[in-house]
């Protein structure tokens, strides 16, 4: 049922994703800037050490994004599938969470270089 | 003598693969909405099974990739919205396109199984609907989602794989 092929495929994709998430896992630190982005553009960039509360309305959206205690989360929203508040608070470099209906990315950036890919192979 | 009866012959057989595509349609939806109804409790976007992906992967080996490009867009057409509303239509046209693309290529090089083929193509679906939500939100981070999206696929591509392979010898092989 099985053949030789599915099995090498299976390792390939493995290897690839084991790849992948190496890349994409190491490197995370801790953030202190929150970058909000909104429908492709940047809408503000905030303290992470901060506590605010951000709304953010646009092309008809709502989505409220709260930064209390060095984490930062989506309070809420009114998209359809609620994927974003679900996604709970994140404060590392490597986390973000869209909230893909309704366009809003938050992103975490650090002052600090040294966990900077670009800057190191650039 | 002979040729009206071929061509009776011809209009049975598309008749019957249009019976069958319909039938698959209706199906796929079905799954599509079971899906809907009863989402896996991840907090990941794009992480599912796929039950309708079953479907599709019998109606590439049954009907032909013609058929079962047509019948994955109509589910996706109609299940996306009567479920999902016309913003998952897109990511759904996306990864389905995608994914029975290379499900097709990988049968017609006739080295997998069907379970290493729909293993694929639940790698691919995934990727599709990926590269959408870079475009759409403009950022290519979100491919840090990838190892995820891409174990996730890959882990519910090889369970419908092992389904769609019970089902294939189960069902009679009509000739279609």
């Amino acid at each position: 049922m099985i053949k030789k092929a599915d099995i090498t495929l299976f390792f390939i994709i493995l290897i690839i994703g084991l790849g992948i998430s190496y890349f994409t896992l190491t490197g995370s630190q801790s953030g202190d800037k929150v970058k909000i982005s909104a429908d492709g553009s940047v809408y503000g960039i905030y303290d992470l050490n901060e506590d605010k509360e951000i709304k953010i309305a646009q092309n008809g959206h709502l989505n409220y994004i709260i930064i209390k205690g060095g984490c930062v989360s989506m309070a809420s929203s009114d998209c359809k599938n609620q994927v974003c508040v679900h996604a709970g608070a994140i404060s590392e470099t490597k986390d973000s969470i869209a909230c893909l209906p309704n366009k809003v990315l938050i992103e975490i950036e650090s002052d600090s270089k040294g966990g900077d890919i670009d800057v190191i192979t650039g | 003598m002979s040729s009206p009866a071929k061509s009776d012959n011809r209009y049975a057989l598309k008749t019957k693969r249009l019976a069958l595509s319909a039938i698959f349609a209706a199906l796929a939806m079905i799954f599509s909405y079971i899906e809907a109804l009863l989402p896996l409790p991840v907090p990941i976007p794009g992480i599912k099974l796929g039950l309708a992906n079953l479907i599709i992967v019998i109606a590439i080996y049954r009907l032909g990739f013609k058929y079962a490009f047509i019948i994955n867009c109509i589910r996706i057409f109609a299940a996306g919205l009567l479920f999902t509303g016309v913003f998952g239509v897109i990511y759904s046209f996306a990864g389905g396109i995608l994914s029975i693309t290379v499900m097709y290529l990988l049968y017609r090089t006739n080295i997998f199984s069907i379970i290493g083929v729909s293993m694929a193509g639940g790698v691919a679906h995934n990727l599709g609907q990926l590269i959408t939500a870079c475009i759409i939100m403009s950022n290519i981070k979100l491919m840090s989602y990838f190892a995820v999206l891409l174990f996730s696929g890959m882990i519910s591509g090889i369970l419908i794989g092992f389904a769609a392979s019970l089902i294939d010898n189960k069902i009679p092989h009509l000739k279609v």
